[in-house]
């Protein structure tokens, strides 16, 4: 990287993703490429809509709008669906326990809950906290479409771009798709048509502190026999001039996470309130919480979905993650304690691992 | 010189008894080899502490064998293995027993439903999990909506995640797939029944039952056998449509044997583990075998 001087480059992308998805333990590992946080979008036009607001007013006792905490998440999308459904519910989003788990880390730290204990590292994932929050996602399926507690990337991507949906909690491509940007790829046959143009707004989610939920980052295997060539690639890919093109292909399944990217003017072009999008993006990027990377994080990360499922499923919370906790703490052990209290030392001490009080 | 003659002879003697053996040996060591060098190969592993993530194969003793006696999830997955195995498997059997009854004696187009009737057996088992599992989606799938017109309105059944339903929809889908196969192994064993003997009784004045129960039963027996132990061996390493449908879930539900080692060995990686998890279930799955096979007298 200094060969090529890229350090200034690099410098430019949004601390967030720079911070988390490019080092462990200040080494660079590889370069972040995609801008994957998870933000609020709901339907402007019903949220603007008098006879909604005043109804939500006299019902609940404050103004329409979108939900800064879990509590308003709950009560506005009661208040959808107990007005519209079938036709309309108050929110859906994907509930696959596979990518159901992101939600929960983002929800669980919003909520104040931390992961393990830094000092014994038993785990601290079965507190109250954790069950206050597990149970609340599993009330919320209460106003949300019948049968989507199995929803994956297709199915709440259907509803919510079909119109069925008053709120959605997704990836960035959604603000770009919600506008039909894609329509005409074949590369992006399997995004429903949108049905909800110009009816979308963007807000943080509840909570107010977005997951970085998965991301892409570029990297060369360590046993490529071009290992220069390749990360000139990667270099090329990345750079300021050709990035701000690719986050706005629609199959390219990138967004933004440079600098540039949010600030772009033909980016802040594409449809009348990408501005909006743009600077949403941008606040989420600064404070989005990265997901749990420890040793063995896929260990903890599977035995999570399988608590979730349960719950879903109709264990109860408390169990489910009490259960939870064991296996936790079992992954601890056999990967070694001290080895992983280190590693969760590092990953905790990133700036943005926990919210701030 | 007597003696090396004397020899000679011997050895002439020995190749001669023993010639269609000799003949037999390098297909024997080379199908030996492909078998049981990988089961030795996985227990070598088993006893190490090797992992994808880092270069460690240090030696472990029985540690993974240890864990994997009081690793309740090992136990439980067995546990859903053969209880599928115990619902699908007489299904199965009966109706392709029933089938292939119906379908014995000659009618128009016989042949055409027959090939009609198997075509399940040819579709990829991935590709019929993934299929099925639309099937079943509340939002776009049939089942459901089917339903829906017999019971008034679309019943909200989640087939995939719904801890009372996920079995049924697995014995659904296995059934589906694999009563065409017990179906034409039987009908193939019934036609050639010989038609004497069933004549023999009828004039005797045995029932339809009678017969079917006396004569044909009793002849397609060692079929009946095979298929039978084909279609156990099959479940007990029942992986495609469980891992198209559920993965095993909800939670582990509805997780077999195959679906947890491939959870510990693709995506916890933990190799070691894994081989101990597949010798264990090597040997419990030989060990039902042999004793099918000893019950059932195929191997005689």
């Amino acid at each position: 990287m200094k060969k090529y001087k890229f350090g200034p480059e690099l410098a430019m992308i949004e601390p967030a993703y720079r911070d988390s998805q490019m080092k462990w333990d200040g080494k660079i590992y590889g370069i972040p490429d995609d801008g994957d946080v998870l933000i609020l979008y709901y339907r402007k036009d019903l949220f603007a809509d008098p006879a909604n607001r005043s109804a939500f007013k006299a019902k609940y006792g404050y103004d329409l709008a979108p939900p800064t905490t879990w509590q308003q998440f709950s009560e506005i999308g009661h208040f959808f669906t107990d007005k519209f459904a079938p036709k309309l519910y108050g929110a859906g989003m994907i509930r696959r326990a596979s990518f159901l788990h992101y939600f929960f880390q983002e929800r669980f730290r919003n909520e104040g809950g931390r992961f393990f204990n830094p000092v014994t590292m038993k785990t601290t994932v079965n507190s109250d906290v954790g069950v206050k929050v597990l149970a609340g996602m599993v009330a919320d399926q209460k106003f949300m479409p019948p049968g989507s507690q199995d929803w994956g990337i297709p199915e709440s991507l259907n509803g919510w771009l079909s119109g069925n949906l008053a709120m959605t909690l997704w990836w960035p491509p959604v603000g770009r798709w919600s506008e039909g940007l894609q329509a005409g790829e074949k590369a992006m046959a399997f995004v429903p048509r949108s049905q909800i143009a110009g009816k979308v707004g963007y807000a943080l989610p509840p909570g107010g502190r977005p997951e970085l939920a998965l991301g892409w980052s570029l990297a060369v295997a360590s046993s490529s026999k071009k290992k220069e060539l390749a990360y000139l690639f990667i270099q090329f890919a990345n750079s300021e001039q050709v990035s701000i093109d690719r986050v706005q292909l629609p199959y390219s399944l990138r967004d933004p996470f440079r600098s540039s990217h949010f600030s772009s003017p033909q980016y802040r072009a594409l449809w009348p309130t990408a501005g909006e999008y743009l600077d949403l993006l941008k606040i989420a990027a600064q404070t989005a919480l990265p997901d749990l990377s420890i040793r063995n994080t896929f260990q903890y990360e599977e035995a999570l979905i399988r608590a979730l499922q349960r719950a879903s499923s109709g264990v109860s919370p408390k169990v489910s993650l009490d259960d939870l906790a064991k296996e936790w703490d079992a992954i601890t052990e056999r990967t070694g304690v001290d080895k992983q209290r280190e590693a969760y030392k590092i990953w905790a001490s990133s700036p943005n691992a926990y919210p701030k009080k | 010189m007597s003696s090396v003659a004397h020899r000679t002879s011997t050895f002439d003697k020995l190749v001669d008894r023993h010639f269609r053996h000799i003949l037999l040996l390098p297909a024997l060591v080379f199908l030996l080899a492909l078998g049981t060098m990988p089961v030795l190969y996985n227990l070598f592993v088993s006893f190490q502490d090797i992992t994808m993530l880092d270069e460690n194969r240090s030696f472990v003793g029985a540690l993974n064998y240890k864990r994997l006696a009081s690793d309740t999830r090992f136990w439980e997955a067995w546990g859903h293995t053969f209880l599928i195995a115990a619902i699908a498997l007489p299904v199965q059997i009966v109706l392709g027993l029933g089938l292939a009854v119906l379908f014995l004696p000659e009618f128009p187009a016989k042949r055409v439903f027959v090939a009609l009737m198997v075509l399940p057996t040819v579709i990829s088992p991935i590709v019929a999990g993934a299929s099925w599992r639309l099937m079943f989606d509340h939002q776009f799938g049939p089942v459901n909506q089917i339903l829906g017109w017999f019971m008034g309105e679309v019943p909200v059944i989640l087939w995939t995640t719904d801890p009372s339903f996920v079995y049924p929809a697995i014995v659904i889908l296995e059934v589906w797939a694999h009563t065409p196969f017990v179906f034409l192994l039987l009908l193939a064993a019934m036609a050639q029944v010989d038609r004497s003997l069933i004549e023999a009784a009828q004039i005797d004045g045995a029932s339809p039952w009678t017969v079917f129960r006396r004569v044909v039963l009793p002849t397609i027996r060692p079929v009946l056998y095979t298929v039978i132990l084909i279609r156990f061996v099959d479940l007990m390493r029942l992986f495609d449509f469980i891992y198209a449908l559920t993965q095993g879930g909800p939670g582990t539900t509805s997780e077999t044997i195959s679906v947890y080692m491939y959870v510990q060995g693709f995506q916890q990686f933990a190799t070691s583990y894994t081989g101990a998890l597949a010798f264990v279930s090597i040997v419990v799955t030989s060990i039902l075998i042999f004793v099918l096979m000893r019950r059932a007298s195929i191997a005689r």
